[in-house]
Parts: C-alpha cells; structure tokens; sequence
C-alpha cells in the first residue's frame, strides 16, 4: 500500500508538470465556498469573542438585578452592598420636548457609581458627573438631529428642564440589542426625580449592577439571589449572559450567511465535477497508456486522486486565507452596525469548519468522474469507447460519493445552532439537485428526438445538446442552481421591503401611545379629539409579565421549540378584555362571557400554545410584578400580526387584573398632516406619555433590513461568482470539442456566421431550460422562506423572477459565444494535422 | 503465445459486428511473426486479444503460459507490466514526463527498485543515451517511437506486440526504429508479433500470417 501511494504519488508529480491551469476553475469553485464559510463564522467569531471580552463592560458588572416597576427596597439594596460595589441605573421611554418638536428618547438615570466597569466617553472629553451635575444631561448625537438642536440648547422631558452639555460618543453598556426605538438621554437621578415621569404602574425598569469583592462567588451568589427574589420577578444575570439578543442575532445571521455559503459550495461543487471531468478527459490517453504498460485501475484512481487532493489543499488554503482576513478587511464597516467592537484574531475553528466543508465538497464532486475515468479500458487508445457512453463510476464509488454527502451533510446540520432549518436546507438541496438531474436527462432526450427537425442551425444546436458525455447535465445543474439562489434572494428582499414599505395595510394606525395612567385616560381622549382627523383606535390596559410555568413546568425548565423561545425569555405585555378583540379568530375553546368574574382565564395566541403544547383547559402561570398568577387557558385565538394593531398573546378575563397597577396603550389614526401636532400637543399636555410614530418604527425596522439586506446580497454574489465560475469552466471544457467540430464544419463549407448562430441556439436552450426550472425552484424556496420562515405574505416576484431569467439565458449565450467565438477565428489546417 | 479458435464480437449502434471469427494462431519463444492484411480484417483486433486488452467472446488466449480467460482486469494489468510490452503506431508516451521517466513506467509498475538504471539502458539500447532528460515534445518522431520501443522492451517481456510501429515514420526513420526493434527482440529471446501492411516489414519476420475478415487465410 505505501509503495503503490509513494508511486502514485511520483506519476501525479510528474503528470502536474502540464500545469495547473486546467485546475482553475477547480481551485476558484472550492476556495470560494471555503472563503465564504470561513469568513462568515470568522466574523461571528470576532463578535462573539468581543462579546465575551467586554461582557463585564456590556453588562455593567459581574451581577445585574432587574426589577421593572418597583424599586428594590433597603434589605435588598444592603443584601447588594454586602456583595462589592453597586451602581443603580433607571430606565424607561419619554417624550423628549425641544425646539418646538416631540421625540421618543431612552431615558437612562445614573447615580455616581456609573459606571462600574468600563469607560464612557463624552463629546469634548468632558467628565460624566461634570456633564449631568446643575440639571445637565447627555444625549445621543441623533435626537439633537431629530430635534433641530445643538449642545447647550434646553429639552424638556416631563416636568423637568435639561441642559445638553455633551453628546454620548460611547456607553460601554448599550449593547442590549441592535434596536432600540429611540436615541439615549441620559440623565442623574435628580434629574429623573424632576421629571416626575416615575408612577406607579409606568414602566421603569430599575437595574443594579454589582461589581463583586469577591468573583469566585459569583456562581454562588448568583443562586442565592435568584433563589431569594425570584418570586419577585426579578432578573438576576451574570456576565456569561451579557447582550442575549445580539449573541442570538449575531447566531441567526451566521446560520443564514452559511447556508448561502453553503449554497455556494454546492454550484461550486458542480464546477469540480466539471472541472475533474476535463481534466481526466484531457489525461485520457496518459490514463489508457498507463493502462497498457500494466497500470491497475486502484494505481491509477490513487495517482489522479493524489493531484486533486493536492489541489484540494491548496484551493482551501487560499479560501482560509480570504476568509481569515475576513474580520480585518470589514472592521471598519462592521462596527459602525455592531454596538460592540471586533476581537480580532485568527479563529482555528472556522477555519476547520470551512476546511472540512471544502474537502468534503471536493471528495463528493470529484469521486464520481475520477472513479469513472480509472475504469477507463486500455482498449480505447485504439477504440472510441467514449461514442458507446463512455465509462461510468462503478457503484463502490458512488456508494463512497454518497456517503460522504451524507457526511457533508451531517456536519451542516451538526453544526447549525437551528438543526431544523439546516435540514431543510439539506432536503432543498438534494430535492433541486434531483430536478435538475431528471430534467438533464430529459433535456438531452428531447433534443435527441427532435435532433432532425427545422433548420440546420437548430439541428446542429439540438445535435450538440444531445451529444453522449456533453456538458449539458453540468451546465443546465450550475446554471439554475444560481437561478434558484438569485431568485430565491430577490424573493426574500422583495418580500421584506414590500412588507415594510407598501403594505401598511388600509385602517392601520399611525401612532402608539404608551404608559398612559388610568387617571389621564380621559385627559388622552380629549386630547385626541381634540386634534382634526385623528381617531382613537383603541385603548387598552397594558401590563408587563413573565410566564412563570407552562401547565405546572417551570418555564426554564419547559422543553420549547428554538422559534418560541422569546416568548418566555423576558416581560411580555398582556392585557385584559371582557369583549373579543376585533377581528381575532377563536380556533379552540370559546370566548368568555362579558359580565365573566371567576377564577382566572386566559386567551392565549394558538402559535405559541401550539409551540409549547398547550390546549384550552390547561394552565400557564404569570408572573405579575413580583406577584404569580395561574390561569386556565379558556380558548387559543389565531393572531393576525401583519394588521400592524395592537396585539397580545395573553389576554385575561375581567376579575383578575382589574385592580393591579396599570397603564393604558392606545393605537391612534392621524392623517398625515396632523401627525406632528398631535405628538406635539400629547407631549405638552401628558408629558409622561410617550408616543411611537409607526414611520418612525417603520422606517428603523426598514434600515435594519437594508443593513441586513447588504449582507444577503454579499453572500448572494458570492453564490454568483461560484455560479458563473462553474458555467465558464463547462463552456471551457467543451471547447476542444467544438474546436474539432468546427474545423470539420468549415472543411465543409459552413460559415462563421453558420456556427455562431448554432452555438448561440445551443446555449440559449440549455440556458432557458435553467432559467425556467431555476426561476420555478427560486419562487418556491422564497415562498418556504418568507411564509414558513418569516412569517411574511408572499407573492410571486414575477417581474424579478423573469429579468433573472432573461439574464441568465442572454449571460449563458454570451458565455458560449465568447468561449467559441476564438475556436472560429483559428485556421482549419493546424487542426486537421493532428493526429 | 497461443490463440485457439478466438472469435470477437462488438456491439455497436448498428447491432453486432463479428470481427474475429476463429482465429487459431501460436507463437513459440523467440520466433518473429507478422500479421498482415487488408484494413478492417482484424489485424488489430487480433493483437489485442492476445495482448489481454480486449477480451475474446470465445476461444482460448494465453500469454507466456498463462491463461487469459479467467483473469481479472488488474490481473491482466500485472501479467502487462511484466511479461508483455505494447508499441503503438502513435507511440502514445506521456507529454509530462522525460523520455527516461517514461521508459521507467512499467518497471516502477512492477515494483523495481533499479527503474531509472534499467530504463537508462534501454535507451541507450536503442541510440538515445544522449536525450534520457528530453520531453516528448523536444524529440522527432523515430526518437519518440525508439523511446516508446524501448519502454516496451524495459521489463524484459516474454512477448512484444506492435501495432504498425513504423506507421506514422518515413523510410529511414522508420527503419531505425525497427532495427532497435528487431536488434532488441533478437538479444533477449523475446516473442515479437507485430501488424503492419508494408511487406518489407513483413519480410523481416520469420513468419507471416495474413487475415481477411476475421479469418486466417494463409
């Protein structure tokens, strides 16, 4: 065995010494998946290792206890103290009033202590407590945008007036999240005091945050804690859950970005089959005369299989470089999007994911034609065997092929934080795999039939489609198999951005107002009327609350499903009604009656009832500012989240809530000359109440998905560049071939304009029937997409879909030409002297 | 090298072709025989039977004693590399390796350590000593095929077959090709059958067997 490897291992030296530039579509089709999935998981690396590196930062200290509503009180602020230093933070949303406009702002009151661990960093390197000291705040660069204002000039929020003496250049612990409804205010508790926006039953959220004497309590303090005020709904975190919804953004964005990049690997894939299979063809008398001399097929499998190992090598070499370099290159870029800084550096772990991935690729795609040329007989250095079909791979081969899919496989899903999509990922893949396949086949056997019909342009272009051993099953595969993914991502764009842009669906409001007090509902509705064109929608009462456990189970300890998670992993509003809401629809149980005062019931949304396997008649537990509440789940409502109204997925019946403290929400309809006076006139008359433009929300959510957006489309032009790598190197291979025919041809009379047309045809079929199939599988897989996956209506993108098409078949027609236009100019002579 | 009542028949587009149809033809160690015929006969067909790169559909072939008919295809490729040498019409060496890389070939295929001392001697066997390092490419024509007779006659072979090897040379190239050819087969004791349609080629063989349509005629 080692000798036949040291001699297979001597022939493919010395057969690379022809060069490797039949290898370079090989080398392009692996690097460029290798590059793509190494620099995905490179980046996400990089944020998550910042992540981590400033987590203490981020979270504000080595503990944090959040409690919403209420305060902690003495016992447990001197519980905090005797654990090290401890820094109080108050948040909530205002109305920040200033140069006669209203805007939303994230109001944030420090004490001295702020802040615990970490830097922050203020225009003008002014000191915090310098800037809030004499009723002095702090604010985000863009509400003075929004306002029209500039630092020195005065903002009201409240009852309190405000001085901004710097803007915010860094908050070492904003990372939260990568959304927030408005920019930072950031003020001292004085300054809350004067605001006077601090009532009951608003929602304030209080946070302390503890930097401990001692860190190697932390894990046990932790339980302590938790244990001793978990009852009061209070959160208690440590740094190891430092900016939970980034980390879980940061994830699902990796998992997208590797199943494009995955996608890519796959064309790309196409292209070393095609590749692998030129090259062998061109090494076919080298292969048939080493046959002669004595060769065993296994010497000569090992020999050609050593040169495309070794290729392998190096085309994963480069794609880890690329990738590596990743984080560098798109530093700057990626963390003005990220609220964290990059922790740059080399991450063997992508790297061995992207090379595993890459040799697998390589070993599936190359196995087959290279098991099928060492079976090549000795016999065809004297005999055509390739017009009798040529060889195939024997099934040993082939079993290994699919094995190691299956490998290839297993390691996407394994290694996919959401297995379920991963494996629908898959399942797509082989299902498109095998159209194209069947519709290959169909392709050739169509053209085969009608070979003798119309004129000869057409017959000469059908004739060349059906040609034995062509290169139309791995045209017509990379060829719509880029179709698939560029139409699949314009389906998925155009999905969103219509969703955001137009289809503000009729009757939907224009504002939301929050943190209404019960006594200032009449005040509200006044105001309201009082404003021409608006109408109060609806008003409704709001609370904050937790599911506490799912029929008995304690919700951390409940077994759901990765897509329902958010639904128990912080406060969610809920609220109480006796009348059914408008327009719900009730698919289990029945509503209860209006003048209902019994033992607690809920309404509970039928998705997420159905995600954590619950049916009307079971009970779900909340927890209500610090307090537990059970409840019957009297019947499941399907919620329609696309009308952009109020929703809730809990509400209770009349007789539980009613007396906990509250606020109203409400969804008003303001024509659009009236929008800035009634938020105007909302801040002046209830200051504490805080408006949210449904633009303004809109047009964030829209920013955030162009942002979204630029990486799709990144990954989608790399899923391009593996496409069109692929679709040259088929064309490529064909060339010798039509070399020869053409020199026949033109012995025979026909003009360059003759072959040119027959070429263009053959193309232009082979790229109609991927356009088609492409275009079709596309649709599909962004329907899946937007309506399995997102949850967004989808309808056919025709348009995109058809100008996708036209592209793919005109791009196809061009590459054929090009690729043959050289053939035609070249002399018939040379050609016929060879042998 | 012994061929009994061989037939072979190849299945085209066209259905069957019968291209052997009972050939009965033996060689004894060292003699020199020629197959002649017009084109199309068999000729061919008949030296790649007896060489094991084309199976007969029926009949007996063995080669330096052993039997074709039950071996395997790499068994077949092992009895290649060391009993039998093959020299092509078109020479078919390899573009990438030099003239004393591809005299080597079989010899590294039988596993022997002095290849490259063994090949190096052929060639100058056969009047190249001087070009060991040079690529195909860089040799004329009647070069190529002395390199390539000189692969064939690496191994030692019981048997050479040939097919046409002056084919693609003039008079005098071609000449000197044979004579290595010859010299060489004469040296070693070595069974040479060869297929050519130049009757002075075929004079230089001991012995000349014509087949027309598949059969011996004479």
């Amino acid at each position: 065995m080692r000798a036949d490897l040291a001699l297979a291992w001597r022939l493919a030296r010395r057969e690379m010494r022809g060069g490797l530039a039949g290898f370079r579509i090989f080398l392009l089709c692996i690097a460029i998946g290798v590059a793509a999935i190494a620099a995905v998981h490179s980046v996400s690396m990089a944020v998550q290792a910042g992540i981590a590196r400033d987590a203490r930062a981020l979270h504000g200290g080595d503990l944090a206890v959040r409690a919403t509503y209420v305060p902690a009180d003495g016992v447990a602020r001197a519980d905090f103290a005797a654990l090290g230093r401890v820094s109080e933070v108050v948040e909530m949303r205002a109305m920040a009033r200033g140069g006669g406009d209203a805007a939303l702002v994230e109001l944030k009151a420090v004490d001295g202590a702020y802040p615990l661990v970490g830097d922050i960093r203020l225009s003008g390197g002014m000191a915090l407590e310098d800037a809030l000291a004499d009723g002095g705040a702090v604010v985000e660069p863009l509400l003075l945008e929004r306002l029209g204002l500039a630092v020195g000039d005065r903002v009201e929020i409240g009852g309190g007036s405000f001085t901004v003496r710097a803007t915010l250049e860094r908050e070492p612990d904003r990372a939260v999240g990568l959304f927030s409804f408005g920019p930072r205010f950031m003020v001292d508790m004085e300054g809350l005091g004067r605001t006077g926006l601090v009532q009951p039953g608003s929602l304030v959220r209080y946070k302390y945050r503890i930097a401990l004497d001692d860190p190697g309590r932390t894990v046990a303090e932790l339980r302590r804690l938790a244990g001793g005020y978990a009852d009061r709904g209070w959160r208690v975190t440590g740094i190891g859950s430092a900016a939970p919804g980034l980390r879980q953004t940061i994830r699902r964005l990796t998992l997208f970005m590797t199943l494009v990049g995955l996608a890519a690997s796959i064309i790309g894939g196409i292209g070393v089959a095609n590749a692998v299979r030129a090259h062998l063809a061109s090494r076919r008398p080298a292969i048939a005369t080493l046959g002669c001399l004595g060769a065993t097929t296994r010497l000569i499998g090992l020999t050609f299989g050593l040169q495309i190992a070794a290729m392998t090598v190096l085309a994963i070499l480069a794609g880890l470089a690329a990738g590596a370099a990743a984080p560098f290159l798109f530093v700057g870029l990626l963390e003005t999007y990220l609220p964290v800084d990059l922790a740059l550096g080399l991450y063997p772990g992508p790297l061995v994911l992207a090379a595993a991935f890459g040799a697998l690729t390589s070993a599936v795609f190359s196995l087959p034609p290279l098991a099928a040329a060492a079976r090549r007989p000795p016999v065809a250095l004297f005999r055509d065997v390739e017009a009798a079909g040529g060889e195939r791979a024997g099934l040993a081969a082939i079993l290994a092929a699919a094995g190691l899919a299956v490998l290839l496989a297993v390691l996407a899903v394994a290694t996919a934080p959401d297995r379920i999509l991963a494996l629908w990922f898959v399942a797509g893949t082989l299902a498109a795999y095998g159209i194209f396949f069947a519709a290959a086949t169909a392709t050739v056997r169509l053209a085969r039939h009608f070979r003798s019909a119309g004129p000869g342009a057409l017959r000469r272009a059908l004739a060349a489609l059906a040609r034995p051993g062509g290169e139309t099953g791995g045209l017509l595969l990379s060829l719509g198999f880029g179709v698939t993914v560029l139409v699949a991502v314009a389906s998925v764009e155009e999905g969103l951005s219509r969703q955001l842009r137009e289809e503000i669906p009729a009757g939907a409001p224009t504002h939301f107002f929050i943190d209404i007090q019960p006594d200032q509902a009449e005040r509200f509705d006044a105001v309201i009327a009082g404003t021409p064109g608006a109408v109060l929608d609806r008003r409704t009462p709001h609370l904050r609350a937790r599911i506490a456990s799912i029929d008995g189970v304690p919700a951390a300890e409940a077994q759901v499903p990765e897509n329902a998670r958010w639904a128990i992993r912080g406060e969610r509003g809920l609220t109480w009604s006796a009348e059914q809401p408008e327009g719900a629809e009730i698919v289990a149980g029945n509503w209860w009656p209006a003048d209902y005062s019994g033992p607690p019931l809920v309404s509970f949304d039928a998705n997420l009832a159905h995600a954590f396997g619950l049916e009307p008649g079971d009970r779900i537990a909340f927890n209500i500012l610090g307090r537990t509440v059970e409840a019957e789940i009297a019947n499941l409502r399907r919620i329609a989240w696309r009308t952009l109204r109020m929703q809730f997925t809990t509400i209770f019946a009349p007789g539980t809530l009613d007396r906990a403290p509250q606020t109203y929400i409400a969804t008003v309809r303001a024509p659009p000359e009236a929008e800035t006076g009634l938020t105007a006139a909302m801040a002046a008359a209830l200051p504490n109440v805080s408006a949210i433009r449904v633009k303004d929300a809109l047009a964030l959510v829209t920013e955030l998905v162009a942002q979204m957006g630029i990486a799709i489309r990144l990954v989608a032009a790399v899923g391009l560049a593996a496409g069109l790598a692929v679709l040259a190197g088929a064309i490529a291979a064909g060339r010798r071939r039509r070399q020869r025919d053409a020199v026949v041809f033109k012995v025979l009379g026909a003009t360059r304009a003759d072959l040119v047309r027959s070429y263009m045809l053959e193309f232009a079929m082979l790229g109609g029937v991927a356009a088609l199939l492409g275009s079709f599988l596309g649709l599909a897989a962004g329907y899946v997409l937007l309506e399995e996956v997102m949850d967004i209506a989808w309808t056919a993108p025709v348009a995109t879909a058809a100008a996708t098409a036209l592209a793919a078949i005109a791009v196809t027609a061009l590459f054929g030409f090009l690729g043959t236009w050289r053939v035609l100019g070249q002399p018939a002579a040379p050609a016929l002297r060879e042998p | 090298m012994e061929l009994e009542g061989v037939h072979l028949t190849l299945v085209s587009a066209a259905g069957p072709v019968n291209v052997l149809r009972g050939i009965d033809l033996a060689a004894v160690p060292g003699e020199t025989l020629a197959v002649v015929g017009p084109s199309g006969s068999g000729k061919t067909s008949t030296l790649l039977v007896a060489a094991g790169l084309e199976r007969a559909t029926q009949g007996r072939v063995a080669v330096a004693g052993q039997d074709l008919g039950g071996m395997s295809e790499d068994e077949l490729a092992m009895l290649r590399r060391e009993r039998v040498g093959i020299v092509f019409q078109s020479f078919h060496l390899m573009a990438t390796m030099t003239a004393l890389e591809n005299v080597a070939v079989p010899l590294e295929l039988a596993g022997r350590r002095d290849a490259l001392d063994r090949a190096r001697a052929c060639l100058e066997a056969v009047g190249l000593g001087a070009r060991t390092g040079h690529y195909p490419g860089e040799l004329s024509g009647g070069e190529q095929q002395r390199v390539a007779i000189a692969r064939a006659f690496g191994p030692s072979p019981a048997a050479i077959f040939a097919d046409e090897p002056t084919g693609n040379l003039d008079g005098e190239t071609g000449r000197r090709a044979l004579d290595a050819l010859f010299g060489l087969a004469a040296d070693g004791g070595t069974t040479l059958i060869l297929v050519t349609h130049d009757p002075g080629l075929a004079a230089r063989c001991a012995r000349q067997v014509r087949i027309e349509d598949g059969r011996i005629a004479s």
